[in-house]
């Protein structure tokens, strides 16, 4: 019953002779809530805009429940939540006159009592004008102004960039109202691999336009391993084990990066390689995420299958 | 109810620039016919002699047209570029695209939307001034012989180029273009135009150029709308 809600098929972007989005394809379950990851200038914000419709892509597709995202139709939209990057509403309104615009939209979805208890419980009043929010209550309202319809497939493209590690958190949580309600599905990009952690149950990681990763976040956090070895003489020149991704030298020692590697392989390999000992060193989401998208790795993927 | 959603939100971004426009020339317009009234008709009637022809131009043409017509003339140009500007240059600026075309509403519609606000707007902001001072201009104790209909025709010819001069400037803001190629590609037309409708001698060929003209301009703005990336 793994229903499909976001799917793109070889989607690729250019900008002038910039690739920004590398044939990416991609299939997100519907009730899952996704994070998708990658660093500055990955390509994020782009196949976010590609999915919604927003850009053209150069080639392939997208779809939306079940929808071409190249042309989503009204009804379609009711249906999609959307945050845009920055928080980016009309300045000039007030939350109450942003409020009754966005209604309009959604006559029979909007949410009159969650909308006014997100405000309240954000500590906001309705009067207040959009211009004179801080940044964490602009990206507040912007959420309270997502969810309210109660959409089934939540985007939010970086909604927590530039917010206090307080309102980070006071933000998540408005989030996982949302994944409370069944069969919600919700896709956020973020390069804060810790809100990733806290609220994902899967991962997507792109890497300067490419997809790098589509997996469970505790497949990802199983996957990728540093194993420390030590030599009595010199390190190895070359290592020849599978799921190696790089490694740093010392003069009598190694520090490998790997993907998808079992233990017992690290451990064959370091005695088949004369390794005086060795340990596997466990590694936080952050740190796997920075050793698993460093440059010598750029275009090698790993996707896992679902279980 | 979407449309008139969106249609609000297009004309309270808009209110401020309106009342300023209305305002000026209400201002500037009615202070320089009233000062016609008082000295450049009492100039032209202390010198008349006995047997004088009155130059019927003279009296009801230039007063009207030529003291306010200008300030009618440039206000309605400043307002379509600052609409035009507001609506579709801005909101590159503010980023807010995103968050407007992701409405349960089509393309189509905010398009429309964003042009009626801008068509109602000219009109109800510059329209009743012109009418207001046209009336002024008709009463009897103002000028003896009252202004010809077709003064009160170019004042709405004028109110018209301030839509073409929006059009022009939505257009451009519209292209994705770079500045030394396209882009102003709707603003020069826009200019083109407005030209090009001045040197008309017939109200049917001002009508003619103009009614063209925005055909040419709205097909051009849908389509640059509908297709374009945000």
């Amino acid at each position: 019953m793994n229903e499909i809600v976001l799917e793109t098929k070889a989607l690729t972007k250019y900008y002038g002779s910039t690739l920004a989005v590398d044939h990416i394809d991609l299939k997100i379950p519907r009730g899952c809530i996704c994070g998708f990851v990658g660093r500055n200038g990955a390509g994020k914000t782009t196949a976010i805009k590609l999915m919604l419709g927003l850009l053209r892509p150069t080639a392939g597709l997208s779809r939306l429940l079940g929808c071409d995202s190249s042309a989503l139709t009204p009804a379609i939209r009711q249906r999609i939540g959307y945050v845009t990057e920055g928080h980016r509403l009309f300045r000039w309104m007030s939350i109450g006159g942003l409020e009754k615009f966005q209604r309009a939209f959604f006559a029979k979805q909007w949410d009159d009592k969650f909308f006014a208890d997100m405000i309240e419980y954000f500590e906001l009043s309705k009067k207040q004008k959009i211009k004179h929010l801080s940044n964490g209550q602009r990206a507040q309202v912007s959420l309270a102004f997502a969810l309210a319809p109660n959409p089934e497939l939540l985007i939010m493209d970086d909604p927590t960039l530039g917010l206090d590690a307080a309102i980070r958190r006071q933000f998540l949580e408005g989030m996982i109202e949302l994944i409370m309600r069944q069969g919600r599905t919700v896709l956020f990009s973020s390069h804060i691999l810790g809100d990733v952690e806290r609220v994902s149950d899967r991962i997507v990681v792109i890497d300067k336009g490419v997809l790098r990763a589509n997996c469970s976040l505790e497949q990802f956090q199983k996957a990728i391993k540093k194993a420390i070895l030590s030599f009595a003489d010199s390190a190895p020149d070359e290592v020849n084990i599978d799921g190696f991704l790089h490694c740093k030298r010392s003069e009598k020692g190694l520090e490998l990066t790997l993907v998808g590697t079992d233990d017992e392989e690290i451990a064959e390999w370091a005695k088949s390689a004369g390794a005086e000992n060795y340990r596997i060193v466990k590694m936080n989401l952050e740190d796997q995420f920075i050793e698993f998208t460093a440059p010598a790795n750029h275009r090698r993927l790993f996707q896992w299958e679902e279980r | 109810m979407r449309f008139s959603a969106l249609l609000r939100k297009e004309l309270r971004e808009c209110l401020p620039w309106l009342l300023l426009a209305a305002i000026v020339l209400l201002v500037f317009g009615g202070f320089f016919l009233r000062a016609e009234t008082y000295y450049e008709s009492d100039r032209h009637y202390s010198r008349l002699s006995a047997g004088t022809v009155v130059d019927h131009y003279q009296l009801t043409f230039y007063p009207t047209l030529n003291l306010t017509g200008p300030w009618l003339f440039c206000l309605s140009i400043g307002l379509g570029l600052v609409l035009g500007i507001r609506q579709f240059w801005i909101p590159h600026f503010t980023r807010t695209w995103p968050f407007l075309l992701h409405r349960s509403v089509s393309r189509k519609t905010i398009l429309t939307a964003k042009l009626t606000a801008a068509l109602v707007a000219c009109v109800i902001s510059l329209g009743p001034v012109w009418i207001g001072l046209y009336w002024y201009a008709n009463r009897p104790e103002v000028f003896a012989i009252p202004q010809t209909p077709r003064v009160f025709i170019e004042g709405w010819i004028f109110i018209m180029l301030g839509l073409v001069a929006y059009l022009g400037t939505a257009l451009s803001g519209l292209s994705t273009a770079n500045w030394y190629t396209t882009k102003i590609f709707g603003l020069v037309l826009a200019t083109i135009i407005i030209v090009t409708t001045l040197s008309q001698c017939t109200l049917a060929g001002i009508f003619a150029v103009i009614a063209v003209s925005i055909a040419i301009l709205l097909v051009q703005i849908f389509d640059t709308f509908l297709r374009r990336e945000y």
